[in-house]
């Protein structure tokens, strides 16, 4: 009778510590959990951690990119910060004055961290400290038609001429009622992220940098110099010249282009090897059709590296639960299965030296990684956004001259330099 | 000789509290809420615009510096001249639109409960849900109003009517009036119903038209209906920023830049949180201001 109290008291006890050692919740703010075909990779991967990890429970927060900087602001200012988080090099040096993120180097193996290609951990370090995970790369290049291309005799677009050249090739009415409808470019023409940084990615080419650092060590701005002033007026003549833009390119945002590809109403898009899952989630059918070569060379080559991470917050009591999470999600099997569902490039040697990242679709993107430069990190970057935007929209819908135009840009440049030192 | 009156002392008691302490305790919660929720965010807005803070670890006092900047800002004036343009339009086609049906449902006729429950229907969508509709009409290549005008020959070419600075802020007030107008609707009816209808008897048996009938009656009898919903409506809307955000984000360029979107940006963009505030701040002083202004023209005495 003794042993029967005795086991069952045992029994309870032992129910009650599993309960309670069950308790972690990793909160996990992300951006492609809220995406379109990357929400469903993104979940299993962490249903399949769960199962592996019964004590360990993956509560996401969904949030879109271009809004993730002012909710994680928001909930910094309430204390709230999860323990995950969606982060990127546009947002280190912010993120970084506000304290948010630990240091990664003290909850990862050097050997673990020696798999990351070497460029992505420079991105991802600020001050010395590893603000974030890398997770994969979505290197900016130009997807394009390569059936259209074929059709029209036309070689994948190596310099701007070629671009245009092409862009008016494929601008057409394809239905002979005397209205074009289909047109050589989706510009993302939105005065936010997207916008911006697509347009940087084409400036760049031109020689001219939104804000770098001179010899003395001090912030500049090439916007109004002749690089800058060629480059937007190249960008906006798209649109207010030749004709190679579908109608109403300053609502065009990611999203809208994406489907403007994949609705087959355009021909080319600057972006990341991303958009090659969102595309073909939309519009099976192009499987195969769509391809990818670097940004047209201006005076050079230029290419962003598009890396997203995950930070671990400062204030995560569960920070040893979140880096276990985030060594699973990067494992080779999980990068493969992400970057064969979404496009997205690994940022682990292993896995970006697989086969499957081969081929026409990918060969831009891999080429665009050689010409990668690195984000300026500075508190002040995502003031440029609106900046720019303001710039080339002012061109394109505002009837004032590209030169006048970056002018003002790079005066207001200029005055958000001032202002942060 | 005076023989003096003598004057009766007058003992005057202290006034007795007895039993009154009982009211404080009745009073106390509503102060407590309007002290929690009204006056400390408004007082802990106007500290912050007193600071170069991120809100977390950097608090610089820098006194009314941020106020300056703004009114010596001609950006300001630009976003507060789009407001007023923005809260004009929506806040008169709410009363054209909402008196213009009120008046209608007002009158007997059958299916009336059907038409007041149909008219009232934009005023339940979410804004967001009312921005994503209007988002997808005016699409240049796919949306139901250039399909419409294309085959009615008005355009000759799919429009950008959320992309051209010329059409933009049109294109952002008319879901707003939209969606704005059943309140005012209801407001307009709800004082209609409560004029007596011997007013409009007498004035049909002194001779008066439909037209002077709801000049003299109508219009003086709805006065404080109108005043109420007109300080609501401009308020409201004079601080909106859902469905502009969700439409152009301020763009194109600056066309639709309302001051709740500069503040937007302005703090959770620029991370400028005590630029952000004093804007807040100005702006909760303007819309005291219009308050007051309306108040003066709608009054009794006016």
């Amino acid at each position: 009778m003794m042993f029967r109290k005795t086991a069952a008291l045992f029994l309870i006890l032992s129910l009650l510590v599993t309960a309670f050692a069950q308790e972690i919740t990793l909160q996990v703010m992300s951006t492609t959990i809220v995406e379109n075909p990357e929400g469903t990779v993104e979940q299993a991967i962490a249903d399949a951690f769960m199962a592996e990890n019964p004590d360990i429970k993956i509560e996401f927060v969904g949030t879109p990119m271009n809004n993730i900087h002012a909710r994680l602001t928001t909930l910094a200012i309430g204390g709230e910060v999860p323990d995950v988080f969606t982060h990127n090099p546009e947002f280190i040096a912010a993120a970084y004055d506000l304290g948010l993120t630990a240091d990664l180097n003290e909850l990862f193996s050097e050997e673990f961290l020696s798999g990351f290609y070497e460029s992505a951990l420079n991105e991802a370090t600020f001050e010395g400290e590893l603000q974030f995970l890398p997770w994969f790369t979505t290197p900016m290049g130009l997807l394009y038609r390569a059936d259209w291309f074929e059709e029209a005799g036309l070689e994948a677009p190596q310099t701007w001429d070629d671009f245009l050249n092409a862009a008016k090739t494929l601008t057409q009415d394809t239905d002979g009622d005397g209205q074009v409808d289909r047109w050589g470019f989706a510009m993302v023409g939105t005065k936010n992220g997207s916008g911006f940084a697509r347009y940087a990615q084409i400036m760049h080419t031109f020689g001219a940098q939104e804000v770098r650092k001179d010899e003395n060590g001090n912030w500049v701005t090439d916007l109004d110099s002749p690089e800058g002033i060629q480059a937007l007026d190249f960008f906006t003549s798209l649109v207010t010249e030749h004709g190679v833009v579908p109608p109403g390119p300053t609502e065009t945002g990611y999203g809208e282009a994406v489907s403007l590809m994949a609705s087959e109403k355009t021909a080319m898009m600057v972006t990341g090897p991303h958009t090659i899952g969102a595309i073909l989630a939309q519009n099976p059918d192009l499987d195969g059709k769509i391809h990818s070569v670097a940004i047209p060379m201006g005076q050079e080559r230029s290419a962003s590296l598009g890396l997203l991470g995950f930070a671990i917050s400062s204030s995560s009591e569960n920070k040893e639960a979140a880096a276990k999470y985030l060594e699973f999600l990067v494992n080779t099997e999980n990068l493969l299965e992400w970057n064969r569902v979404t496009g997205r490039m690994p940022a682990r040697v292993e896995a970006g030296e697989q086969p499957q990242i081969s081929g026409p679709v990918y060969t831009g993107f891999v080429d665009a990684i050689n010409y990668a430069q690195p984000v300026p990190t500075t508190s002040f970057y995502t003031q440029l956004t609106d900046v720019v935007g303001e710039a080339f929209q002012s061109v394109m819908v505002g009837g004032v001259s590209a030169e006048d135009a970056a002018m003002q840009a790079a005066e207001q440049t200029r005055s958000i330099i001032a202002d942060s030192e | 000789m005076n023989k003096s009156v003598p004057v009766k002392q007058v003992r005057r008691d202290k006034p007795s509290y007895k039993g009154q302490s009982v009211g404080i305790w009745f009073v106390l919660p509503t102060v407590i809420t309007l002290v929690t929720v009204v006056a400390y965010p408004l007082l802990y807005g106007f500290y912050i615009s007193l600071f170069n803070t991120n809100l977390l670890n950097r608090w610089k006092f820098i006194g009314f510096s941020n106020y300056l900047d703004i009114f010596t800002d001609a950006d300001f004036l630009g976003t507060l001249w789009v407001t007023s343009r923005f809260t004009a339009g929506a806040v008169t086609g709410h009363f054209v639109i909402g008196m213009i049906l009120a008046l209608l449902l007002n009158q007997e006729f059958k299916g009336r409960a059907i038409f007041r429950a149909i008219l009232i229907v934009p005023w339940l969508f979410p804004e967001v849900v009312v921005a994503l509709l209007w988002k997808w009409m005016y699409n240049p290549l796919y949306g139901l109003f250039n399909d419409i005008l294309l085959r009615l020959g008005v355009i000759n070419e799919a429009t950008s009517w959320l992309g051209s600075t010329e059409t933009a802020l049109f294109a952002v007030i008319l879901p707003v009036i939209w969606k704005g107008y059943p309140l005012v609707m209801l407001m307009i009816l709800a004082g209609l119903q409560a004029i007596p209808r011997e007013q409009y008897e007498v004035a049909e048996i002194d001779g008066a038209s439909w037209l002077q009938s709801f000049r003299y009656v109508t219009l003086p009898s709805l006065r404080h209906v109108l005043m109420v919903t007109l300080i609501l409506d401009t308020i409201w809307w004079f601080k909106h920023f859902g469905v502009i955000w969700i439409l152009t984000q301020g763009g194109p360029i600056k066309a639709t830049r309302v001051v709740s979107i500069d503040i937007y940006k302005t703090a959770f963009e620029s991370f400028k949180f005590g630029p952000a505030a004093a804007l807040a701040v100005v702006v909760f002083f303007i819309v005291l201001l219009i308050s007051f202004i309306y108040r003066r023209l709608l009054s009794d005495d006016a």
